[in-house]
């Protein structure tokens, strides 16, 4: 009886989750398995033969695709810059949001703003005034620390795609922030008052503590979404000049889609940056949890 | 409670914009599964520029189809963007839905579609007869047209001719001729070259006029024994002289300037010489409608016989040989070259005459490149991997801002040759 | 956060409020000026960028609208927003409840799998789900993108959905079985009406992602007639790079439609945001 009771069951949810797994599997895990596969062999995304190859992509990748590696190794100073300065700068937006008696709503709706718009868009006005505004600033008004090439020049481009990621992904972290902060409460800070703490005292013992656990998901939020950048640098730069500014992202783009069309190769790329991103947000989240609990 | 209200209204409002967008497109695709006498053509082009022109001249083919033979055709065309064009077509013919119609890249392509069997002898269509014999050829694989040009072009740089004859000079033939030149422009106040390096196929095309000019010039084997394995970039390195000499005398801020802003500033006298295609003529006169454009050829080094203009047969229109649309399919390809209203068309989108239908006078900077192919001239445009281009645009740019050497760029581009090598042969 | 010791005008306070202006005009910075130079002339645009336009231009606005088909796109990514959206919200759903209800070994593999999921990053994926796409005759087509947009969605739905229900107590339920429902009827009538806040939530949330994805869109979809606004955008770009003036208007005209929804469900997207994040 019981046991005719749980096939039912055991049918019954399956057709309830029937629907979501089949759109699912076909779009994420059989496209997943395909990339385990395509990995393995030299395919060219256009022959319908796809010749197996074992592991020669990987060979080829570790040994001579330096290109690859470069754009890794950009990628993760991208990355390490953006998680510093997007935290950083959300948290401290918060803070000061949470610390005015007024104007608290107007300051957030503001700072979010641009995050509802695609970085694309976003992009595309800021290449507007990289190429344009700036020069006319430094031209008509002096300003001759802005006459950089801010998008030819791989020194400076690097910060144009930080500052322009930074104002269209601010906003969000910020919110979780200042959720995180609004969630702390207020007897604390009231007995701490009580004790005569200052406001720098408080900070330090009663609201960081108190938001560990908000610090553990943007971090995390942060990390996976800098490693897999694309749309900022492509509209941007475009990855250039040449390959100053090329991340990973955009690296395995293009030998996919430009240049020989190499899938197969491409797919192995991908698979590593995958591994690696699972490897570094695991132990990102593993030790920040740990240190949450200890808190 | 509100709350729950707006949420309501919220869903309610989407679930009815859903309901009426699948009503819509199920009531969009019903239109199409009409009566018979009623013929949908498939056509794939990639000029996203020139959408609005080919959609008119669509519009045109099906007009007369209906008055002529009684047939509604309907002509749907697909534009996708140029990067991936080849991608997709190439998708398309090896899954069997193919296009019954598509442009390809005459000289790079068609040799291997035709052997792939992928595109249908036009040869005793009205339309062959019609080519001019050096555009034929372009088109004709074993003697035999494979399909109909479209974007026939003799390219070198552009120069403006006002500037040219203010300083008293003339394009040149060598390269010590364009140093003077160059020395000449400075001297009166003009900026030599217009850089235009953001988008990285328009320095590009100072390697491929270079490379060509170079290779037919004095080593007509080069591109056979490249893709053998057997040749270096080494032996072309002469072109960097003059890639420097472009460089360091060019307009300011060039990584910051595409193409068609390039093409504005060149339209405004910012520069004397443009190191651009003739298509980009339409742009620059919708700038500047009085500015007077001379085409030159590109000199490599001191030898005349490597100053030449690249004539290429690019986009061109194919039939699929296997269509089951054949007899309008030909119909179509035969109304580009149609007696009447081709000329409109090509005029249009400023392409070059292609054939004897075509009336319309030639531009001025067409004459001037045709002079170069009429003394013999010119060069067919060198066939290289995409991914060989790709890289040289790039290092062009890395190398205008610095972050390369001459040598390392020699040195990368042999190593992308035969890497692309290795990825043709599996 | 205001307590009673610090005083209203500390300059602590004044600093912090100085700083905040500064951030808010950074933010604003890029728009306002494309605003502003979008209604100039080509070269109104070169003369002074900074100032007011002498007249409002609006000849640049009708030149994007037909370049880049701006209405039609415009349906193009409602369109695609929408299929997705329904299919992850109806399909998400009534799978996050039956994850919930019915629990035991299959369903926890199930749940496990679709948050495992989540992880899977787009770039592992794209290639193979191009050529999925094309095999099933997906590309290209605007139901196609709904489809893998559901496929691609339901992951971090079905996880938010099932949080939902665990805080949902039985009793509804069991009511609506003693009166002789079966599960569907008990899912449709009982379940999800219960379920609209977090539908709510998670509607903004997928609607924003899909709208503003690039990547996908530029992968499969080939004709220009069934471009997504961002790709249209993206072409004009191409086209007109030095007719700032038009760039700009249609800049302004690809974000318009977000602002528009900003401006009115600011609340439950901020709400969306904080739930989403907190919870996981």
């Amino acid at each position: 009886m019981a046991h005719q009771n749980a096939t039912k069951r055991n049918l019954q949810l399956l057709a309830c989750t029937a629907p979501a797994l089949i759109v699912f599997i076909t779009m994420k895990i059989i496209p997943a398995v395909m990339g385990f596969w395509y990995s393995l062999t030299s395919w060219n995304g256009i022959n319908p033969k796809k010749p197996f190859i074992g592991l020669e992509n990987f060979r080829e990748i570790f040994t001579t695709d330096s290109y690859f590696w470069d754009s890794l190794l950009f990628t993760f100073r991208y990355t390490i810059w953006i998680v510093v300065a997007m935290n950083i700068l959300a948290l401290l937006l918060a803070l000061g949001i949470e610390s005015q008696r007024r104007g608290k709503g107007v300051f957030r709706t503001l700072f979010y703003l641009p995050n509802m718009i695609s970085l694309v868009i976003g992009s595309f006005m800021w290449n507007f005034i990289f190429t344009k505004v700036l020069y006319y600033m430094a031209d008509t008004w002096g300003w001759s620390f802005l006459d950089h090439s801010w998008i030819g020049d791989p020194t400076f481009s690097f910060y144009a795609i930080l500052t322009v990621a930074l104002w269209g992904g601010t906003g969000y972290i910020m919110i979780i922030y200042i959720a995180a902060i609004q969630g702390v409460p207020e007897v604390l800070h009231e007995a701490a008052i009580v004790d005569g703490a200052t406001p720098f005292q408080r900070l330090r013992s009663i609201t960081l503590p108190m938001i560990a656990h908000s610090f553990t998901i943007c971090l995390f939020i942060t990390l996976n979404n800098a490693f897999q950048v694309f749309d900022v640098v492509y509209t941007l730069t475009g990855g250039g000049p040449g390959r100053a500014t090329q991340v990973v992202a955009i690296n395995i783009y293009e030998e996919a889609f430009n240049n020989s069309n190499r899938f197969g190769y491409a797919t192995a790329k991908s698979l590593i940056v995958f591994a690696i991103v699972l490897v570094i947000t695991s132990i990102q989240l593993t030790v920040m949890k740990r240190r949450e609990q200890e808190l | 409670m509100k709350k729950e209200k707006t949420m309501k209204k919220i869903t309610t409002v989407l679930v009815m914009l859903c309901i009426s967008m699948m009503l819509l497109s199920g009531a969009g695709t019903k239109e199409q599964a009409s009566p018979a006498k009623k013929v949908t053509l498939n056509v794939m082009m990639s000029f996203p520029r020139f959408t609005e022109e080919m959609e008119a001249y669509v519009a045109q083919f099906e007009a007369k189809m209906l008055e002529e033979k009684g047939i509604e055709v309907e002509v749907e065309l697909e534009m996708p963007s140029s990067d991936q064009y080849r991608n997709i077509l190439q998708t398309r013919l090896s899954s069997n839905d193919a296009p019954d119609l598509f442009t390809l890249h005459a000289t790079a392509d068609l040799p291997t579609y035709v052997e792939a069997g992928y595109v249908a002898d036009l040869s005793s269509q009205p339309l062959a007869a019609k080519l001019y014999p050096d555009v034929r050829t372009s088109v004709s694989v074993d003697e035999k047209v494979y399909a109909v040009p479209f974007e026939s072009t003799v390219w070198g740089y552009l120069y403006n001719k006002d500037i040219f004859e203010a300083c008293g000079i003339t394009a040149p033939d060598t390269l010590d001729e364009m140093k003077e030149v160059v020395r000449v422009l400075k001297q009166n106040g003009y900026t030599p070259f217009q850089l235009a390096f953001q988008e990285q196929w328009v320095p590009q095309l100072m390697t491929a006029l270079l490379l060509g000019g170079k290779v037919s010039g004095e080593i007509p084997d080069w591109v056979d024994r490249m893709y053998a394995d057997q040749g270096s970039y080494r032996e072309v390195a002469d072109i960097f002289e003059m890639i420097n000499l472009v460089m360091s005398n060019g307009t300011p801020r060039a990584m910051e300037t595409g193409s068609e802003q390039g093409a504005a500033d060149f339209a405004n006298g910012k520069a004397a010489m443009y190191i651009q295609g003739t298509w980009s003529a339409e742009s620059i006169l919708s700038v500047n409608p009085e500015i007077r454009i001379g085409v030159g050829a590109l000199p490599v080094n001191n030898n005349e016989d490597c100053t030449r203009v690249n004539l290429a047969t690019t986009t061109s229109l194919a039939v699929y040989a296997d269509t089951p649309q054949k007899e309008m399919a030909m119909e179509f390809a035969n109304y580009i070259l149609d007696d009447e209203d081709s000329s409109a068309l090509y005029e249009s989108l400023k392409f070059n005459p292609v054939a004897s239908c075509h009336d319309f006078d030639q531009y001025d900077w067409a004459k001037d490149a045709s002079r170069y192919v009429a003394e013999g001239r010119a060069y067919m445009d060198l066939v290289l991997p995409q991914a060989v281009t790709n890289e040289q645009g790039k290092l062009l740019q890395s190398l205008y801002v610095k972050q390369v050497t001459v040598d390392q760029f020699i040195t990368i581009m042999d190593q992308t040759f035969k890497a692309a090598n290795k990825a043709l042969a599996q | 956060m205001n307590h009673t010791s610090d005083t209203r005008y500390s300059p602590r306070r004044i600093l912090i409020f100085a700083l905040l202006i500064s951030y808010a005009l950074f933010c604003l910075f890029p728009l306002v000026l494309a605003l502003v130079n979008s209604f100039k002339t080509r070269s109104e645009i070169f003369t002074n960028i900074i100032a007011l336009p002498e007249h409002l231009e609006f000849g640049n606005y009708g030149r994007s609208i037909k370049s880049m088909r701006y209405f039609r796109s415009l349906l193009n990514s409602a369109f695609i927003s929408t299929a997705g959206l329904t299919g992850i919200v109806f399909f998400s759903s009534i799978a996050g409840w039956a994850l919930c209800r019915f629990k035991g070994k299959l369903s926890t593999a199930i749940f496990s799998l679709f948050v495992l999921s989540m992880l899977i990053p787009f770039n592992a994926i794209m290639i193979p789900l191009y050529r999925i796409a094309t095999v099933l005759h997906l590309s290209n087509t605007l139901w196609g993108m709904g489809w893998i947009y559901s496929g691609l969605g339901v992951g971090m739905a079905v996880f938010m959905y099932h949080g939902f229900v665990k805080g949902i107590p039985l009793d509804l339920e069991d009511a609506a079985r003693i009166d002789g429902c079966n599960l569907l009827m008990t899912f449709k009538n009982v379940v999800f009406p219960l379920l609209l806040p977090i539908t709510a939530t998670i509607g903004i949330m997928n609607l924003l992602w899909m709208w503003n994805d690039f990547l996908l869109p530029l992968i499969m979809l080939q004709s220009p007639s069934r471009y997504t606004l961002l790709l249209s955008t993206n072409m004009l770009f191409g086209k007109y790079a030095s007719d700032w003036p038009a760039i700009l208007s249609a800049l302004i005209l690809s974000a318009l439609p977000m602002i528009i929804v900003y401006v009115l469900l600011q609340k439950h997207i901020i709400k969306g945001i904080t739930e989403g994040a907190l919870k996981g």
